[in-house]
């Protein structure tokens, strides 16, 4: 249990600079999840902090220390990997208990630990097996138990449930958030996958292409995007995201591609102004009067209705609860309220506040 | 499972076939030869039983030339082996460049063995040899290379490492390509040092690989030959004689084939339970958990 500090943190591979001053402070026993499509350095950043990359410029400081220089083995941590890295040759036991024996420890000692995390974990029927004779989400759990047994004071998880089916993740996804609740240990977790992200994290980081583009509570990134990327990332479906104008009298949008949306209240922006409107799809709510849209498909998911809309040539999503008894070709009626709008500057991107 | 359809063995019956003629054939004659007392010189045959073998198993020359080749076999795969094994490790922490160094390793193995031999023979030639000459020059008196009983062995040993540790070499470096790195990288945080990480997760891993190469290193050099053939001939004396050696002395100097047809197959024997011993031993290593 320890905070985690990273202070301006780059990481170049020779002529290529994967990280640029990254800066994140992690509180103690916090669960921060790095989330960003493949190739935006989360997976790097893990590795900095794990020691099994060199850090460029920049400080790494767990509990205060500068570990940024230190060998993995002195940093008190402990990680996850995506393949589990199981050592194949040896038992559950024998894995779960490496670490302590590479530093020493007494056999009672390494047999105490080893069946103390088996028991948290419900390995204990499995310690004599090898990772061979595992199930994917065994071979899952085993990992984690050897992350417990070190006891240290960060655990790393490097896209842990990737190679598991998508019962066993949603599952693992509890069982991991659970282990963090007992255990209280500052976690960074790396995935690609948002909806881990949402469901797991006290503290998301989103990342794209070597920099990080916001830091906060998973619901705070989701109503408040910092910018377009975090808006189209963040939330499943995406985010709609229309190109335009604001209208003279700041209650509709024109868009770009033709058609206009009516809104019952301004909006928060100078009349004429070009924006990116942002609005999620559970948002877009059909109603008896306001802007026309046509129906163009519908998708049931059983919890949700899924529906395709067409504005004069621009495409919307929208998600229902309710089973709407729709028709695809349908024309529709369409309102979506001010306050769950969301404005970006269509220059740079970034989110509009104010004015 | 794989379900196997009727019919399917036919295809089975060209290779079986060739098989036969090249292996089996020659194999179950000379198994037969071995019971019959067959000089080449009078072309006759009289069967003799087990004679041959008895006669071969109570001589002192098979029990030497046996003990020459374990020494020279076990010599020459061990030196490969740690040799060979070292050199795949550095070549798996180079990169880039260290390609075309790892070509340039390979360049002793592609030679052919008999001018290998040949070109060590004059490496190793008294006085006026490149080692000899060399040594000189620094007033260093040097051993006689092959002909001393010793020093026949390990030059025999040095030059059967020289041609073939780099096929030690590229097998190891093959398989360590294919080991999951987040295996060493896992090592690295649960504290191993390089000679644990070594020890514990390296080797290992590379078992099946290493029972492979020590495997095939093993079986041919109970076969070996030619560079004996060149380098000392056997000798001095019958310092360097192995058990091939000696099977070409009976067979084609003697010319008594059904001698040598019986030591054939003692050979064959005693590298069949070799290998096997060596081949249970690291299974066993390899599966019995990691202690």
């Amino acid at each position: 249990m320890a905070p985690l500090t990273i202070q301006q943190a780059t990481k170049s591979f020779g002529e290529v600079q994967v990280l640029h001053g990254i800066d994140i402070s992690i509180d103690d026993g916090e669960f921060v999840v790095l989330v960003g499509p493949s190739g935006c350095g989360k997976s790097t950043l893990l590795r900095l902090i794990a020691g099994l990359e060199d850090i460029s410029t920049g400080s790494i400081l767990i509990d205060g220390r500068d570990i940024s220089r230190s060998h993995p083995k002195d940093r008190d941590i402990a990680m996850v990997f995506q393949s589990y890295a199981l050592y194949p040759h040896m038992t559950v036991a024998e894995n779960m208990g490496f670490s302590l024996r590479m530093r020493g420890a007494t056999m009672d000692e390494q047999h105490r630990k080893v069946h103390e995390a088996a028991g948290i974990l419900d390995l204990e029927p499995l310690l004599d097996r090898y990772p061979r004779q595992l199930s994917g989400g065994q071979r899952q759990r085993v990992a984690m138990g050897r992350a417990i047994v070190r006891d240290p004071k960060v655990f790393l998880f490097d896209e842990p449930l990737s190679n598991l089916d998508a019962k066993l993740r949603v599952q693992m996804r509890a069982e991991i958030r659970s282990l963090h609740k007992s255990l209280e240990t500052t976690i960074v977790y790396v995935t690609h996958d948002q909806i881990e992200a949402m469901t797991m994290a006290d503290k998301i980081v989103v990342m794209r292409g070597g920099y990080v583009e916001q830091i906060g509570s998973p619901m705070a990134v989701y109503d408040a995007p910092a910018n377009v990327f975090v808006a189209g990332f963040i939330g499943s479906p995406a985010m709609n995201l229309l190109k335009g104008r604001i209208g003279s009298d700041r209650q509709s949008f024109d868009l770009d591609a033709g058609g206009v949306l009516q809104f019952d209240s301004v909006l928060n922006a100078r009349p004429h102004q070009p924006v990116i409107l942002g609005v999620r799809p559970e948002y877009v709510k059909i109603s008896d009067g306001g802007s026309a849209a046509v129906v163009k498909l519908i998708e049931p998911t059983g919890a949700d209705l899924h529906v395709m809309l067409d504005i004069a040539g621009t495409k919307l999503t929208a998600v229902y609860h309710e089973r709407l008894t729709l028709e695809e070709g349908q024309e529709v009626r369409l309102a979506i309220p001010t306050d769950h709008v969301h404005l970006f500057d269509p220059e740079n991107e970034t989110r509009i506040v104010g004015n | 499972m794989v379900r196997w359809q009727h019919g399917l063995w036919l295809f089975f019956l060209p290779s079986f076939g060739l098989l036969a003629v090249v292996l089996l054939w020659p194999l179950g004659y000379a198994v037969y030869l071995s019971f019959f007392d067959y000089y080449l010189g009078s072309g006759e045959r009289t069967f003799v039983g087990l004679a041959n073998y008895i006669d071969l198993l109570t001589e002192a020359r098979l029990w030497n030339s046996m003990w020459t080749t374990i020494i020279i076999a076990f010599g020459s795969v061990a030196l490969e082996f740690l040799v060979g094994f070292a050199l795949a490790l550095a070549l798996y922490r180079l990169n880039g460049s260290a390609k075309v160094f790892s070509v340039l390793l390979f360049l002793p193995h592609i030679v052919t063995p008999v001018v290998a031999a040949l070109f060590l023979k004059w490496m190793l030639a008294s006085n006026w040899g490149f080692i000899d000459a060399t040594l000189l020059t620094f007033n260093i008196e040097p051993a006689d290379w092959l002909g001393s009983p010793v020093w026949a062995k390990v030059s025999v040993i040095l030059a059967d490492a020289w041609v073939f540790t780099p096929l030690v070499m590229m097998v190891l470096y093959a398989a360590l390509q294919g080991l999951d790195t987040s295996l060493l990288e896992a090592a690295q945080i649960d504290g191993a040092s390089s000679w644990n990480t070594l020890r514990h997760v390296i080797i290992p891993a590379l078992i099946p690989a290493i029972i492979f190469v020590i495997s095939i290193r093993l079986m041919d050099v109970f076969r070996f030959f030619d560079l004996i053939y060149v380098l000392t001939g056997g000798g001095p004396g019958t310092a360097t004689e192995t058990i091939t050696m000696y099977t070409y002395q009976l067979g084609f100097r003697m010319l008594e084939v059904g001698k040598a047809s019986a030591l054939g197959v003692i050979t064959l024997i005693v590298v069949a339970i070799l290998l096997l011993t060596i081949n249970r031993g690291l299974n066993k290593a390899y599966r019995g958990g990691d202690r």
